[in-house]
């Protein structure tokens, strides 16, 4: 019995401990002030745990076809190098002042040996880091492209980077990436709608019950939207109205401050889905 | 002291403006000048709540149009003006000179009672 006491007692005293911790602002959140090293160790070690127990499911295809990593080329120089940055070429600026700073892909490629560990962190971001979700605006196969790209990194002198961004250029391999269409005979998933309010920042502007991270007022708020009359004031709230309303709002109504997130079809019909049981 | 600090953003959003806030906004009053409880009785009588949830009004549980919960914190109105007690009296006299395709109706709201609306809808829930 007196064990407990104490042992609840401590537990208490922790609490109170961490509670006196945050409430002091005592923990430094800029950017310029490095982790010290036992926090660094342990959101590193966390981060490559969680990254590799989530792996097994994935099934990678064969990635050292010449072709797969010609088309991650441009896809790298589009979405990856500015924070990254290539063989003899330096991130950009704003991800240079980024805590953590990004990874140099080179030795990742050397030292993540299983290409699914990076195919995840690409697909699906890492959280309180830099690194956003790209499975929203990049394919699957896009993505493994890009992977495959990557892991030639590690064998690239600065030199022969150069030689193969000339080479795509001269090519007429375009950098600019066709946005994926989205379109695909999946059947409409509520739980995926909830994940994309997130990735097409919907939280930043909306209330959205259910959505932690949604509580603010720039427009209205989303509770009751299934149940709501119309929809921006204007039309009525169907499922075609409000999947039309989420690709180009401006269709609606020309001065509505919503703006146009590039949301797929595919995606607008699952958000719209979600949406729906908001009632 | 938060709700000064948040009025001036709010401001600084507003009026797109760059340096920072003084003592006195001269550019847009965020400030209500109406009498919230008039508005209060204005709002009932003029059924706002037949479309809207409107908090502390009694029956307003209306989900044609969105609801007006905490709108002194909203950053638009319709979705296409800032959202200032002004443009609020102005949205609720003249809906259709604010949004022209908006299903909001006119409702022939007096000046007068169109500010108080305001000044209830904006008072500190």
């Amino acid at each position: 019995m007196r064990t407990v006491i104490i042992l609840v007692a401590i537990a208490l005293a922790g609490l109170a401990g961490g509670a006196l911790f945050i409430y002091s602002g005592f923990y430094n959140v800029a950017a310029t002030e490095q982790h010290t090293a036992p926090v660094y160790w342990l959101l590193n070690a966390a981060m490559r745990r969680s990254v590799q127990r989530r792996v097994d499911e994935i099934s990678v295809p064969p990635l050292t076809d010449p072709a797969l990593v010609a088309r991650g080329l441009p896809l790298y120089r589009l979405h990856c190098v500015q924070c990254h940055g290539a063989p003899g070429v330096a991130p950009e600026g704003f991800a240079l002042g980024m805590m953590p700073l990004p990874a140099n892909l080179a030795l990742t490629a050397r030292e993540w040996k299983n290409p699914a560990e990076i195919f995840w962190v690409a697909k699906f971001g890492i959280k309180t880091s830099g690194m956003p979700a790209w499975e929203f605006r990049l394919s699957d196969e896009e993505l493994w492209a890009i992977v495959a790209f990557v892991r030639t990194l590690s064998l690239q002198s600065p030199k022969e980077y150069e030689a193969l961004v000339h080479a795509a250029e001269r090519g007429g391999v375009s950098s600019r990436a066709a946005a994926p269409t989205g379109i695909s005979s999946a059947a409409v998933d509520l739980d995926r709608g909830k994940v994309a309010l997130q990735q097409y920042a919907c939280v930043t502007c909306h209330v959205i019950p259910g959505v932690v991270a949604a509580s603010n007022p720039v427009g209205p708020s989303l509770a009751g939207i299934a149940t709501r009359g119309y929809l921006a004031g204007i039309v009525p709230n169907t499922r075609d109205n409000m999947v039309r309303w989420l690709r180009s709002p401006r269709t609606v109504d020309p001065a509505s401050a919503m703006p146009d997130l590039g949301v797929t079809e595919r995606d607008a019909q699952d958000i719209a889905a979600f949406l729906d049981t908001l009632r | 002291m938060r709700t000064q600090i948040g009025r001036c953003f709010a401001l600084v959003l507003v009026a797109g403006m760059s340096h920072a806030c003084s003592e006195k906004p001269t550019e847009i009053s965020l400030q209500p000048v109406g009498n919230a409880e008039q508005g209060r009785r204005a709002i009932r009588q003029h059924g706002c709540g037949a479309c809207h949830r409107i908090p502390g009004i009694a029956g307003a549980d209306g989900n044609v149009g969105p609801p007006l919960v905490d709108m002194a914190a909203r950053v638009y109105l319709a979705g296409v003006v800032a959202n200032t007690p002004a443009n609020m009296a102005h949205f609720i006299r003249s809906p259709h000179e604010v949004s022209p395709m908006t299903a909001m109706p006119d409702m022939q709201v007096t000046q007068a009672d169109a500010v108080a609306m305001s000044a209830y809808l904006y008072r500190p829930n």
